[in-house]
């Protein structure tokens, strides 16, 4: 374990979240609080989400396309089986999908229902984990936030 | 493939607008334009997340040396739960591991 490694993503992690709860609501006091993880209650149960009534429509979620790799930033490379991109030619890693994949193929392979079409058991997987690892500004970001399913 | 096995991590920090609301924690999701309200231990759960993927096991770690869990020995399996929920709704992320260590 590194220790001094733990402390400071702690840190970064209240300036990027815990700072905004408000430091006597949620910060760490001079005292411990006391947390409740299990509490018998259904994790379920912790979280409501609200859909804005003028968010996209459900087809058109289903119609956005995912590519992977984003062709902007990952030409010619490879997919890792944990979903980074890595150069041509390593090891264990997968190649680019040859065609986008789409937003009801991605939410049915997230679900574990089915894989994306084409792929293998393993290249599936390697697929699914840079698609999770999508951030803002790359493509496909967009269709994967919105396939998010609010209770 | 459980839950314990996944390693979980948090998209970008402007991804999420957090504000307490009597008692309990509003977060919009900007990408989804989803609005989440959450109770405890949720807020503290998605405080301890970092962009750098890692297990459920390393994030109790981390809440211990910040909370004093009241869970004793059974915390980890309702913080992989917790974990999952916040996937699947969104506010977290996870990868599989590699197969083969």
């Amino acid at each position: 374990m590194d220790e001094r490694g733990h402390e400071r993503k702690g840190m970064d992690c209240d300036a990027d979240i815990g700072a905004e709860h408000g430091a006597t609501e949620h910060g760490v006091g001079a005292t411990r609080r006391k947390l409740l993880l299990g509490g018998g209650l259904a994790a379920a149960t912790a979280v409501v989400s609200i859909r804005p009534a003028l968010a996209n429509t459900a087809a058109s979620v289903l119609n956005c396309q995912i590519p992977v790799p984003d062709p902007a930033k990952g030409s010619g490379q490879m997919i890792s089986a944990d979903g980074k991109l890595v150069p041509h030619g390593t090891k264990g890693a997968f190649p680019a999908s040859g065609r986008p994949f789409s937003g009801e193929e991605v939410k049915a392979a997230l679900r574990g229902g089915k894989s994306l079409p084409g792929t293998s058991y393993e290249q599936n997987r390697a697929y699914l984990n840079y698609i999770r690892r999508l951030q803002n500004g790359t493509s496909g970001f967009t269709c994967y936030a919105s396939l998010q399913m609010p209770r | 493939m459980t839950g314990e096995a996944r390693q979980y991590f948090r998209g970008a920090p402007d991804e999420l607008l957090v504000r307490p609301l009597e008692g309990l924690t509003l977060i919009y999701h900007r990408p989804s334009g989803v609005t989440h309200i959450v109770d405890s231990p949720v807020p503290e759960i998605l405080s301890q997340l970092d962009a750098e993927p890692c297990p459920a096991s390393t994030l109790l770690a981390r809440l211990a040396r910040q909370y004093e869990l009241e869970d004793g020995e059974g915390a980890l399996d309702p913080l992989v739960a917790h974990l999952e929920t916040l996937c699947e709704v969104g506010l977290a992320r996870a990868v599989e591991p590699e197969a083969k260590g």
